[in-house]
């Protein structure tokens, strides 16, 4: 599977903000954004569970999975079930971001933010997967919510990749303190319900809204 | 540890503990093996949870284990697979040891009466060093822990599998060969580029495996049988012992939340015939199957026995990505410049720990062509082993170049083999009855092969027939450790020819002896040819040409330079490995002979471009260098600070242009109307001309600070970290960089070694903070003078200030700011 880099995402990821652009930069940037598309071996993988409420939190049925924090559990009120996601650029493409950031900084800025967006495509990607599933279903999928949004812990990382073997399959693994890698790697729940839900993602429900110096200029942390 | 320089009494795997003459058989390739299939699968069926740890299930219902093994064994699997595959004391957490998971599993295993217990071992569940976190030591450790406990409950073998890092499978081997006498297997997994998800190819893999010495190899998990036969026969062409074969039942697929797997048994077998023909001796499962699989490969081997044909002998060298094989007369360059000896560059970094710079100059030898990589770290001042160990450790990382391990110093040689994740050439061992008997374990122990130079107790023999005595008492030394000549590589000495005129014609025919006689292939260091005359290049490419014609197989040179370049890329074609000329005539199509010395001739291009410069902006010279510096335009900027320089004193040009046009970048990106890249740009610019400057000021100027930077311990992500540097390094700071991952005592120990006046942390991640916190209070206790700033996409001023760091540079921009105030 081959996927393209958003480029004005990848432009916002490194504050572009329709500044005065010269063709040398400008077409740096784009080569880059080629390189980071040929270097990557995108790849990614989800499973449905359904969802039980305990004690605990919130149990993904047939896993050791169990939500925890008040953000996930609003999120995902009302569902019926819940897939866990995981897409990533693989260790190619970490290997020549590696690379490219030693030889020059500036087209390792580039790369990465290049890598970034590319991350998001195949997540996007693996997301439609989800949709397309639960239509057929007969169910709605909302956004897609990530360990570290809110208050769902970045300590999920680990049990995520077990649960979906995401390391035997994508090659994709946890430290100990809960980074991804590759890097260039994102997991995250998408709950299907009932109804229609919200697809895009808000600032409505996030914790740090009113602190959030991205809001204040304008933009924010999602697409 | 470093269990040969050390003298450590390892298991005699001379003799190995087999079983039985059965097992023995097989290990010989005389008789088949038929495993078990999946545990996993099965445990699933029976109502595992996703996520949780299927090994406790040897404690808590040992009983459902054995019974699964049984239907194995019923079904004809001669050995069964112990359910330990992620019991390693990382993965267990505390929830069991490893002694008592190995004891139980062991147990359960026996009691299906089964023929041998293998004890199973899988991957850590962590990325190795450099492109992951765990050190090699640890996953070492956690691996040693488990065949102490297979060894001491009985198991029959040990099986590592569904490896898919190279470095990580050698960890395993080596805890394997060095904790127990029992024969093991290994397997990787691969996906459908034919790679593992860390690139390594099976060629590669059945190369470095075979040559540490493992009794059987192959492949497991990965893909359907159909898919792995490509695989499998590229194994089965290079693999000095049996060949293991466990594919999948097809690829696993979701249906109704159930993964299910496609491949029958039948199809599964039919699939599996050809590779049984070709000379798979050992088969099995892994991922789908269940006993009916089995039953029916059992019953395809029953009573056969298994043929293959012998392996050839091949001339390799490998890193965990690739493998360079010379076939016939093909060349092979190693690229010579990661060596200290009259760099003075280099002989710095290395004495400051700055990686970055030796990683650029193996990125650099990459890109012009050379084939492997000689690494030497070989400085009196500096703890060599501690250094290329390092250095081997990283630019495996960053190059997929086999590498040739230089040393003089055995301990030095071991500790960096020891982790490099393919089959490296150690340079060197020689004659000398010392040196053979210290470096040749070493060599064997870590599956290497080793050049061999020409000289012993009395020095380096003039003549090519003492040469060749030399040559031929190291080959049939390494015989005795069994290294064949295949891997020994031997250096027949290059003099120089002002001092030893009479003895290059002598080299050259003792090289054409060793090739036709020894089985070995050659290696030179072509430059020393040259010492003490003029326009060397010159000299160096024609004893090139010679050598190459006298039958020199790999070469030591420069590989960035042209004339060596020009011999190398014609002599492809005369001896045919540039087939059809195809890399020739690509190259050289528009080829234009010049009757200068390229190096003369970069000179002369500069000159003339500075002059250049120089009419083009007379009496206005300082806004150029202004405008190129702002509009982030470097190509133009060396040349404009040349013209400047012939004018006005270096702190002028710095004072009066570069710096003022930072500043001007700075408002701008502060304003909104640049961009990060272009003020990246624009700093890239300007550190063009700062290296004019410093090279005409003649390298004595260190740049002020010092700075030290590091992502703190844990946290992995380095891109705000490396932009913060460059624009350090571009207002003419001298950085040490310490890269991510930093421990805080390392922080500390970098601060007081370079007397920082400021250490920079980031951290990205909200779990990181805390070692960030920690790496502050130590730099607090034993570095109280030095100032920290901090920064990353978590942290705010309230943050930084809980956390005792000075300053908050909530960019790169602001961080040079801070910078200035401190050092003025």
């Amino acid at each position: 599977m081959r996927y393209r880099v958003d480029e004005s995402e990848a432009l916002r990821y490194m504050g572009y903000a329709d500044q005065e652009l010269d063709s040398t930069l400008a077409s740096r940037i784009r080569e880059l954004f080629g390189r980071c598309e040929q270097m990557s071996s995108p790849g990614w993988m989800y499973r449905v569970f359904s969802l039980s409420e305990d004690g605990e939190g919130l149990r993904l049925d047939g896993t050791t999975l169990v939500l925890t924090g008040n953000d996930i559990r609003s999120h995902l009120e009302g569902a019926r079930e819940c897939a866990v996601m995981a897409a990533t650029l693989g260790l190619a493409n970490e290997r020549e971001l590696r690379r490219v950031s030693l030889l020059n900084g500036l087209d390792g800025m580039i790369f990465d933010a290049a890598s970034s967006a590319l991350v998001e495509t195949v997540a996007d990607a693996c997301n439609a997967a989800i949709v397309a599933e639960a239509h057929a279903r007969g169910l709605h999928a909302k956004w897609r919510f990530s360990p570290g949004y809110g208050d769902l812990p970045l300590g999920l990382q680990a049990e995520i990749v077990r649960v979906l073997a995401a390391d035997k399959q994508l090659g994709v693994t946890a430290t100990d303190t809960d980074m991804l890698i590759p890097a260039k790697s994102v997991t995250a729940f998408v709950g299907l319900f009932d109804m229609p839900q919200d697809t895009e993602r808000t600032c409505a429900h996030c914790s740090f809204a009113p602190y959030c110096d991205l809001r204040r200029k304008g933009t924010q942390c999602y697409r | 540890m470093l269990p040969i320089t050390d003298g450590i009494t390892l298991p005699d795997r001379d003799i190995l503990r087999v079983k039985d003459d059965y097992l023995r058989d097989v290990l010989g390739g005389f008789a088949y093996l038929v495993l078990d299939g999946a545990m996993g699968t099965m445990l699933q069926r029976r109502g595992l949870q996703a996520g949780e740890l299927p090994e406790l299930l040897c404690l808590t219902n040992p009983n459902e284990i054995t019974a699964i093994h049984r239907e194995y064994v019923e079904a004809g699997s001669h050995a069964v697979t112990t359910n330990t595959f992620g019991a390693n004391a990382r993965k267990l957490a505390g929830a069991a040891s490893v002694d008592e998971v190995f004891a139980a599993a062991i147990d359960c295993a026996r009691a299906s009466g089964a023929r041998y217990v293998a004890a199973d071992i899988g991957p850590t569940g962590a990325l190795l060093e450099p492109m992951g976190t765990l050190p090699f030591d640890d996953a070492y450790d956690l691996f040693a822990e488990q065949v102490r406990a297979a060894d001491a409950h009985g198991a029959d073998l040990i099986i590592i599998e569904t490896m898919t890092d190279l470095l990580e499978v050698k960890a395993a081997v080596l805890a394997a060969k060095e904790n127990s006498d029992l024969p093991i297997f290994a397997t990787m997994t691969f996906d459908e580029s034919g790679r593992t998800f860390l690139g390594t190819d099976p060629v590669t893999a059945a190369t470095v495996l075979s040559r540490l010495g493992v009794q059987a190899l192959g492949v497991n998990c990965s893909l359907g049988p159909e898919a792995l036969e490509p695989i499998v026969r590229a194994m089965l062409e290079v693999s000095a012992c049996p060949v293991i074969v466990q594919a999948n039942a097809g690829l696993p697929q979701i249906v109704d939340g159930e993964t299910v797997y496609s491949v029958t048994p039948e199809a599964y077998l039919q699939a599996l015939r050809p590779m049984i023909r070709a000379g798979v001796s050992i088969l099995g499962g892994c991922c789908g199957t269940n006993p009916d699989y089995i039953r029916l490969e059992a019953q395809e081997v029953a009573d056969y026995v298994p043929y293959r044909m012998p392996v050839a002998p091949r001339y390799v060298l490998t890193s965990a990505q690739r493998t360079v094989e010379l076939r016939g007369r093909e060349v092979a360059v190693i690229g010579e410049r990661i060596n200290p000896t009259g760099k003075k560059k280099l002989k710095a970094a290395l004495r400051e720990g700055d990686y970055d710079y030796v990683l650029g100059e193996a990125i650099a030898q990459a890109e012009a062509g050379a084939d492997l990589l000689d690494v030497n770290a070989g400085l009196p001042e500096i703890d060599e082993s501690a250094v290329l160990r390092e250095l081997v450790k990283r630019i495996q990382g960053v190059t997929a170049l086999p590498l040739q391990i230089d040393s003089a110093d055995p301990v030095a040689v071991e500790s960096a083999v020891r982790v490099y994740a393919g089959k490296p050439l150690v340079n060197s061992v020689n004659g000398k009855a010392e040196s053979l008997r210290e470096v040749l374990p070493i060599v064997a122990h870590y599956g290497c092969a080793v050049v061999g130079l020409t000289l012993d107790e009395d020095g380096i023999p003039p003549t090519a027939e003492e040469r060749f005595a030399i040559a031929e008492k190291i080959v049939s030394a390494a015989a005795e450790y069994e290294i064949m000549p295949e891997d020994v590589y031997i250096d027949c000495l290059v003099m120089s020819a002002s001092t030893n005129q009479d003895e290059i014609p002598e080299i050259l025919r003792a090289v054409t002896m060793v090739k036709e006689r020894l089985g070995c292939r050659t290696v030179l260091g072509v430059s020393n040819v040259s010492f003490g005359l003029p326009a060397r290049p010159v000299v160096n490419a024609t004893f090139l040409a010679a050598a190459f014609a006298a039958g020199l197989d790999l070469p030591i040179l420069n590989p960035l330079a042209d004339r060596y370049r020009e011999v190398v890329d014609t002599w492809r074609v005369l001896c045919g490995q540039d087939v059809a000329a195809k890399a020739y005539i690509e190259n050289y199509a528009n080829y234009q002979a010049s009757s200068v010395p390229t190096m003369m001739n970069h000179r002369g291009d500069n000159s003339s471009s500075a002059e250049k410069m120089m009419n083009n902006t007379r009496g206005d010279s300082s806004s150029e260098l202004f405008a190129l510096v702002v509009a982030g335009n470097k190509g133009p900027v060396p040349a404009a600070v040349e013209a400047l320089l012939s004018r006005v004193d270096a702190m002028e040009v710095i004072n009066g242009h570069l710096i003022p046009a930072l500043d001007d970048v700075g408002e701008r990106f502060e304003r909104g109307t640049f961009f990060l890249p272009q003020l990246m740009a624009s700093a890239e610019a300007a550190k063009a001309g700062f290296d004019v400057i410093r090279a005409h000021a003649g390298g004595g100027d260190e740049g002020k600070g010092p700075i030290a930077l590091a992502t703190v311990k844990g946290d992995i992500h380095d891109i705000g970290k490396n932009i913060v540097r460059m624009l350090l390094e571009n207002y003419g700071y001298k950085v040490y960089d310490l890269g991510r991952d930093v421990d805080p005592q390392a922080v500390v120990d970098a601060a007081l070694a370079h007397a920082c006046k400021i250490v920079g942390l980031s951290a990205l991640m909200t779990t990181t903070v805390k070692a960030m916190e920690e790496t502050i209070r130590l730099l607090r206790e034993q570095a109280p003078d030095v100032k920290v700033m901090v920064g990353g996409a978590v942290l705010t001023q309230e943050y930084a200030d809980m956390i005792g760091a000075d300053f908050y540079a909530k960019d790169a921009a602001e961080s040079a700011r801070y910078a200035g105030e401190v050092i003025s």
